[in-house]
């Protein structure tokens, strides 16, 4: 029932338009079954009676008449239920665009914990497959459900006006179709479960493969790849065969049963007919009308069946849906009134990432404006040292501060928003450079623009592109090299003028002398900047304020580039390794 | 560079023509058999179906009037028996073709995904990876429920059709002839929504793929999206994408509901047309009584297949809009693929040598210009110049990734472009600038190198690159089991990793692109001497920017302007005082 309450509050704005529909598909079940008797109508008067010949002659304009209406009733009947239809694919489409918003936003404000657990290809059949499943039943089960559940009850009504010894004896074998549906429900649930997931695995492996296309390739490993994928169809195939060929196990005996309405309308209505309890014309009747009862019958197997895949489906959005990110604004947050100033401390910082711990009781402070460089070895928690400024993760212990303010006490807006970062892996965004560089700050003019990518010195090379800031990029910035994309990061970082400006390893890829000038126009920011800069190369630390020395995450010392040559230690061996 | 991005809609080249179709059934005729035997079932169990009307006429006609109570028995028991026979023939058909429609579906997938994997980069770089996937997996889900039961039921609908249409000429072929004249008016409207109707489910198509594209790479760079607090802007955009694929799904079912009212609305006038006729306008003399009714009865069964019939092509053309998609896919012509006559890449000694090599990335600029260098076998080849001086694009050309604009690579002799690609890319071992991990455990991740490798010597090659004592101090070491794109691990641990997987492969020819970007210099003087270990016997070509690195190289070209403007040993070229010289120094202090 959860689920029920959960796609009603869904349709916020759509409730009385899927009532309405609702209704109307009620109003058209009614009308359908009226049609036929008109037609009877015209038969018993016009073909039957033995003066039939003179009727017609006498009474065609009734005739007229009477076709009209039938026609005109249909008429107004198919409006109604197109009217319906549409009612449905409305309400359907306005749920499912409410839900997957909701998504959307959701997966936007995860933090890492969440992204362990859902691979991308699995949050992506969550949205797309899944998501269709919905609609599927909203537009279409629950139309069946009243559909049939009309006919039926009003089938019920009519048998037993007609005769209840009858009516009681078709109605007999409900049961059993419920009785069959159950078994059915109970053992077709865990294999539209098994399906969901096995749909999961296939588009995972498919996304990985296709985002992975050049290694792949490098390594020459199609067919390897291939047969990886393979085997995850292969699965996905089997789970579909098992469970439509388990609802194949049930069908015959609903259908059978379902068919069977009709045997027992023989028997009974000729036994009842031979005796006189009924009249042959109500065994005509009770033959014509068989059909209602059973086609609702019939539909319970079909809509159990979908309706278990819906629930598979609909739990799994359900987790999206309301996963909560543990890193979210605060109840109590405060709202900084003016810019950030740009001074950060660490204080006794711990952090694990899982069971293994990656910072240790770090302390540092860092000055409004100053220079900060970070070094230290591979896996020594430089990139976790400063993605705890922005939140990207909550310390385990301590506290990390902004202008004296615990980051968790900020709003994220504001404190992101304060942030400029140009991560190590350079994540663009298929879309022009000029749409890359103003991500963080759409508003921004075509003259800001270039601004920022002259400080990132990439102005140069963009404009030598065919379309220059036109240029759509692929996804992941391919296609263009390494120190491009880092350039373009760091433009797109120094277009939101941040007060904390972080870049982690933005210029490994980038040759000497682009960088000594990125460094040179780091130093001539038109806006005033708490700089800390991850770097492997001296070139890069040797101009900051103060040099952090991050080993086995613990900060093993702090000093300038002329202290920290002066004394034992990482530095001065880094220093002596590039020289 | 990228043509499409999320909310660009892809135009479709080809025009709609019957070829889908046809080519669906190709696939179709594997299953030939099957499929044959699953019609003469379904034919038989509507025969067994017949039987009911006829017995109950029979009980109604014969039984009642004569008050035999045995023979309603009888004829009740063999009623039951007809549905019984009725249900199990086509329950055995239905489970046939489940099993036939999901193989076919597999089999589809299973070409469309092996012909991406021969698509080039360049196909890769210029859409967004959402799209591919969508194909690969939502279109293709799309069109199951067509292969399974589209086929036969269109036979069967026809065969229904044929049957009927015969047996009212049969009865009354005046009447017979008012239900047809509704035909001409049905297909009237079906032709109108038909083009309609395919137009539209091709947006719905299109309107679809650009919001899968928009939520893979929302999913993908979520870090990014947060760093940057750019949460309301993606919201946004998804909400216009939203909206888009909103409006397209309602324009099209504006035309796909109206197909059954319709259908209706025309049946009902026919049989209005039936009572006219048959009793005002021929006359009870030409047509007798029983004939106008059964003919009403005839004629709604004349409708009901035709119904069926205009919602099987309403499937059909919905199907369409993304087997057009998947087709196109699958024709999409290879642009590095094995020459016809392709041999086998002798094993490699190491000779590179580039012949007045010009390349420029399809309609782009030119890159390289009349190249020629070779490099001996064993001979490490330091690439160093400018950021986007086409350094990259070189060693790619070495691998084959992108076919050559003029001229010529020749490898011990053999132009590569004549050997297949795989006896080529599988003797060199490629350090890619982005080193993609795969999920799964480390240890599948290093033997992705060489597959048949064992434990102990992926574990060596860890220990080459320096990475294995990290490894070590996780809880489940080797197999600890890493998330989608090494997400974990630092940048700096995951190039290691590739670096381990490219040493496992054991390759004749070495790249290393920017392979230890990433990596502190402390780690990386440590892996340097198991890189030069590892160099002998090999020929090798490194990309750094760092020239610490690059030093002991046995030759340093310097890639600007379209070529190399200076080649020879760090010291010929310092002493040259050129270009390199320039760059050496100032990355002294």
């Amino acid at each position: 029932m959860f689920l029920f309450r959960w796609l009603w509050t869904n349709m916020e704005g759509y409730k009385a338009r899927y009532v309405l529909a609702m209704c109307l598909s009620v109003v058209c079940q009614v009308m359908y079954l009226v049609t036929p008797m008109m037609s009877q109508q015209i038969v018993d008067t016009f073909i039957m009676p033995s003066d039939a010949a003179y009727i017609i002659k006498t009474q065609s304009a009734l005739l007229w008449q009477m076709v009209w209406i039938m026609i005109g009733f249909t008429f107004l009947r198919t409006v109604i239920q197109y009217s319906t239809n549409m009612l449905y694919e409305v309400t359907s489409q306005a749920l499912i665009y409410r839900v997957r918003k909701k998504m959307y936003e959701n997966i936007n404000k995860q933090d890492a914990t969440f992204y362990d657990r859902f691979r991308t290809g699995d949050i992506m059949t969550r949205m797309t497959g899944d998501i269709d499943m919905v609609r599927h039943s909203v537009a279409w089960i629950i139309k069946t459900v009243i559909e049939s559940l009309t006919l039926f009850v009003a089938s019920i009504i009519y048998f037993f006006s007609m005769d209840w010894l009858t009516a009681i004896c078709l109605i007999a074998l409900t049961p059993v179709i419920f009785g069959v549906s159950f078994f059915f429900k109970k053992k077709v649930r865990p294999m539209y479960v098994t399906l969901r997931e096995k749909l999961s695995l296939m588009n995972t492996a498919a996304e990985e493969n296709i985002s992975g296309n050049r290694v792949v390739k490098a390594f020459a490993r199609e067919d390897y790849e291939i047969g990886k994928f393979d085997e995850k169809s292969v699965d996905y195939s089997k789970a579909n065969k098992r469970a439509a060929l388990t609802w194949l196990d049930f069908f015959p005996i609903i259908e059978i049963t379902a068919q069977a309405l009709s045997v027992i309308q023989l028997l009974l209505g000729g036994i009842f007919a031979i005796s006189g309890r009924i009249t042959v014309g109500e065994f005509t009747a009770f033959a014509g009308l068989i059909w209602t009862l059973a086609n609702p019958m019939r539909n319970i197997g079909t809509i159990i069946n979908d309706f278990q895949r819906f629930t598979a489906s609909a739990n799994k959005i359900i987790e999206v849906y309301y996963g909560r990110s543990k890193i979210a604004d605060r109840e109590d947050a405060i709202d900084l009134p003016e810019r950030i100033k740009g001074s950060i401390e660490f204080q006794n910082v711990d952090f694990s990432y899982g069971d293994i711990q990656v910072l240790h009781d770090i302390n540092l402070k860092i000055e409004p404006g100053e220079t900060v460089a970070i070094m230290g070895p591979t896996g020594s928690g430089k990139t976790t040292l400063v993605e705890l400024i922005a939140r990207i993760y909550d310390v385990n212990g301590g506290k990390v501060t902004v202008d004296g303010n615990d980051v968790r006490m900020l709003k994220l807006k504001q404190l992101r928003g304060s942030i400029g970062m140009a991560t190590q892996d350079v994540l663009l965004y298929s879309d022009t450079i000029d749409g890359n560089i103003a991500f963080g700050n759409t508003s921004m003019s075509e003259e800001e623009v270039v601004r920022c990518a002259e400080y990132a010195d990439a102005d140069g090379f963009i404009r030598k592109l065919s379309e220059g800031y036109e240029t759509i990029v692929g996804e992941r910035g391919v296609g263009l090299s390494g120190g491009q994309k880092q350039r373009i990061a760091l433009a797109r970082a120094l277009a939101v003028k941040p007060a904390i400006l972080v870049l982690d390893d933005t210029t490994s890829a980038v040759d000497l002398e682009t960088e000594t000038h990125i460094q040179e126009s780091l130093r001539n920011l038109d806006f005033p900047c708490t700089k800390i800069i991850i770097a492997q190369r001296i070139s890069s630390a040797k101009d900051a304020d103060k040099i952090v020395i991050l080993q086995n995450g613990t900060i093993a010392d702090v000093g300038t580039h002329e202290e920290l040559i002066q004394r034992e230690g990482y530095y001065r061996e880094v220093y002596e390794l590039q020289h | 560079m990228a043509r499409n991005k999320f909310d660009i809609d892809e135009t479709l080249e080809s025009p709609f023509d019957i070829r889908h179709l046809k080519r669906s059934l190709v696939y179709c005729g594997k299953y030939k058999g099957k499929i044959f035997f699953s019609l003469t079932l379904s034919a038989l169990s509507v025969i067994a179906g017949l039987f009911g009307p006829m017995i109950t006429q029979y009980v109604l006609d014969v039984s009642i009037p004569a008050g035999n109570v045995a023979e309603v028995l009888i004829m009740s028991g063999l009623f039951l028996l007809t549905i019984i026979v009725s249900v199990l023939l086509s329950v055995s058909r239905s489970r046939i073709m489940t099993k036939v429609g999901q193989d076919i579906v597999y089999d589809i997938r299973k070409d469309l995904f092996e012909h991406l994997q021969r698509l080039s980069f360049e196909y890769y770089d210029s859409r967004p990876h959402g799209k591919i996937l969508t194909r690969v997996i939502n279109y293709i889900n799309s069109i199951s429920d067509l292969m399974t039961n589209g086929l036969i039921n269109f036979i069967l609908e026809i065969f229904n059709l044929i049957f009927i249409t015969i047996f009212m000429f049969f009865v009354s072929w005046r009447i017979a002839l008012v239900i047809l004249c509704g035909l001409p008016i049905f297909l009237g409207i079906m032709l109108i929504i038909k083009n309609k109707q395919r137009r539209a489910w091709q947006q719905v198509s299109n309107k679809s793929s650009n919001m899968n594209a928009y939520i893979h790479e929302s999913i993908v760079g979520t870090k990014v999206t947060q760093l940057f607090t750019r949460e309301e802007e993606n919201a946004e955009i998804f909400d216009r994408l939203q909206n888009n694929y909103r409006k397209s799904w309602m324009r099209a079912v504006i035309f796909s509901n109206m197909v059954w009212p319709t259908v209706d609305d025309i049946s009902i006038v026919v049989r209005g047309a039936i009572y006219i006729t048959g009793l005002l306008v021929f006359g009870t003399g030409v047509v007798s009584l029983g004939n106008i009714v059964a003919m009403c009865s005839y004629a709604s069964r004349f409708w009901q297949p035709l119904l069926n019939l205009s919602n099987l092509m309403n499937t059909f053309i919905n199907a369409v809009a993304y087997l057009e998609r998947i087709f196109e896919t699958m024709d999409e012509p290879i642009a590095v693929d094995d020459a016809p006559d392709a041999k086998e890449m002798p094993d490699i000694k190491g000779e590179v040598s580039f012949k007045n090599v010009t390349f420029k990335y399809d309609t782009g600029p030119i890159v390289l210009e009349n190249l020629s260098f070779t490099a001996k076998p064993g001979e490490s080849i330091a690439l160093v110049g400018p950021t986007g001086a086409g350094k990259t694009t070189i060693v790619n050309l070495i691998s084959r990734f992108y076919n050559l604009t003029g001229g010529e690579v020749d490898i011990d002799g053999v132009d590569i472009s004549s050997v297949t690609l795989h006896s080529l890319r599988s003797q060199m071992g490629i350090m890619l600038q982005d080193s993609f991990i795969f999920s799964g455990t480390i240890m599948d991740n290093i033997k992705y190198g060489r597959l048949d490798a064992t434990d102990e010597e992926a574990a060596a090659a860890a220990k080459v690159v320096g990475v294995d004592e990290f490894i070590q101090t996780l809880p489940d070491g080797y197999n600890t089991v890493v998330n989608e794109r090494g997400a974990g691990l630092s940048q700096g641990q995951k190039q290691l990793i590739a670096f381990a997987r490219t040493i496992l492969a054991d390759p004749k020819i070495l790249v290393l692109d920017e392979a230890t970007s990433s990596i502190d210099a402390k780690t990386e003087r440590y892996l340097q001497r198991g890189i030069d270990h590892l160099l002998k016997g090999r020929t090798s070509f490194i990309i750094a920017h760092r020239l610490s690195t690059i030093r002991n190289c046995d030759r340093i070209m310097y890639i600007s302007n379209k070529g190399i403007t200076e080649s020879g040993t760090h010291e010929e070229l310092l002493a040259k005082k050129g270009d390199y010289y320039h760059l050496y120094n100032s990355q002294a202090i």
